[in-house]
């Protein structure tokens, strides 16, 4: 069957379309010979990328915040509502981000459908410096965690000077 | 529905400030962040949408038989969050133009319906039927006719006729199914004009035409308007299925199309047999599906 259009559907049990949004799982797959395209089909990366980004905030928010508790139970009572308090800053954060949005949107500074790709820097910023405070607590786990999203945000801005210079994606 | 508008309307669980709320975040949350969001606002409405959780409860017990209540709590819950995923999908599509991957599952019954003059597609409250319908009208380049129950809100009907208006990009014309008598005779017509007719053939629509059938075992009323409109124009009625696979990847489900022809006298005998294929069908799928129905109106006594 063929449909009109970029994408089409596939018959079950045939190869599933590959499509990433980052570069560096494009990089991986174009290497590894795979017929890939910047598209987000992929469970893996929106999963991984929102259990690090919501993962290191609350981490982030917890070792801030545990050492001023004395109480356990208060702590972990802390530790089991702070997830739902995290969720509440992220949609004020939407919300804030997207009046200055809507301030440049004014001025012509921004143009796109979507203010998806604004919050989308600011996110990937604020995680940024939240991964170099991490990168220096003393818990090696944490500390980890911290270098593990710089690793991966060094490798993905390789990965598009790579696929921008040499493979004319 | 009411035009009747109450300020604190805005904020019922089918109030229109929700589905606002969807195209916001929608255009404002990363795609990798949608996973946290959703599962969390999922948990919100668990609680506040209690009604829908309840018969989400009932539904399970009775296409699961046996199974323990508090599992089906949580049978109820992944539920919803399937359906927040599929609601958000459909904006997305709507907003952004975003892709979805699809596989095909009955790929020769999809190429008839694409192909067929005039025909009905049946379908149930299940995975993302709006998505479904505007990609399939795109593609195929069909127009797709598509009858809803009428929302409770008003200003929630007009949102999700303009959404699937805008999405079908001119495609799909939304025909609310209510008691009026214009109804059939506009989607006679538009069968016999060579449309496809969407009908959600799993639960009845108060004052529109039903009958009883038996569904997992259980006497429900369903609607029996598709296969008097079948035998009528001597359309066939094909079964549809969109599912949700996994992050942004649908299965659509085509089966084998169900044929009303007046080949005997007996028009009732017609209609009973072609209700017992469907609901042979829509039992298969559910079975298989039971996380994406959708049918958060009680059927089941």
């Amino acid at each position: 069957m063929v449909f009109a259009g970029s994408y089409f559907p596939v018959s079950r049990g045939q190869e599933p379309e590959l499509g990433y949004a980052f570069a560096l799982p494009r990089l991986v797959a174009r290497l590894a010979g795979r017929k890939v395209r910047r598209a987000e089909f992929s469970r893996l990366e929106a999963y991984g990328v929102c259990l690090l980004v919501f993962g290191m905030s609350n981490l982030f928010v917890a070792r801030a915040l545990l050492p001023l508790l004395g109480s356990l139970v208060l702590q972990w009572l802390v530790v089991f509502l702070l997830p739902f308090a995290m969720w509440a800053a992220f949609l004020l954060l939407y919300y804030l981000v997207s009046l200055v949005i809507a301030v440049f949107r004014r001025l012509g500074f921004y143009r796109a459908t979507t203010n998806n790709s604004f919050q989308h820097i600011v996110i990937m910023t604020l995680t940024t410096l939240l991964a170099l405070a991490l990168v220096r607590d003393e818990c090696d786990g944490v500390k980890s965690l911290g270098f593990l999203w710089l690793g991966l945000l060094a490798l993905n801005l390789l990965a598009i000077a790579i696929l921008g210079m040499f493979l004319k994606e | 529905m009411t035009d009747s508008f109450r300020w604190f309307d805005r904020f019922a669980v089918r109030g229109v400030l929700w589905r606002h709320y969807l195209d916001f975040g929608l255009t404002n949350v990363p795609f990798y962040l949608r996973p946290m969001t959703i599962f969390f606002w999922t948990i919100f409405f668990f609680f506040f949408a209690a009604a829908a959780r309840r018969t989400i409860v009932r539904n399970l017990s009775v296409v699961l038989p046996g199974s323990s209540s508090l599992l089906n709590q949580a049978r109820a819950w992944l539920t919803m969050y399937n359906f927040a995923w599929t609601i958000s999908d459909a904006a997305d599509y709507k907003l952004a133009k975003t892709e979805f991957a699809y596989e095909v599952e009955g790929e020769k019954f999809l190429e008839q319906l694409a192909a067929a003059r005039g025909a009905i597609l049946l379908t149930a409250h299940m995975g993302s039927y709006d998505l479904g319908a505007a990609v399939f009208a795109q593609r195929f380049a069909r127009e797709i006719r598509m009858v809803r129950a009428p929302e409770a809100d008003v200003r929630t009907a007009q949102h999700l006729d303009q959404s699937l208006e805008r999405a079908g990009a001119g495609a799909v014309k939304v025909a609310y199914n209510t008691a009026s008598m214009a109804l059939p005779l506009e989607l006679l017509n538009a069968i016999r004009g060579g449309e496809i007719v969407s009908i959600q053939g799993d639960r009845p629509v108060p004052n529109a035409s039903q009958r009883t059938a038996r569904l997992f075992s259980e006497v429900v009323s369903l609607p029996d308007g598709p296969f008097m409109l079948a035998i009528v124009s001597g359309a066939p009625i094909f079964p549809l299925f969109i599912v949700r696979k996994s992050f942004h990847r649908y299965r659509i489900i085509a089966r084998e199309p169900i044929w009303c022809q007046r080949v005997e006298r007996d028009r009732e005998a017609i209609i009973e047999r072609a209700m017992q294929t469907w609901c042979q069908t829509l039992e298969e799928v559910i079975a298989a599906h039971w996380s994406q129905w959708f049918s958060l109106v009680p059927i089941f006594p």
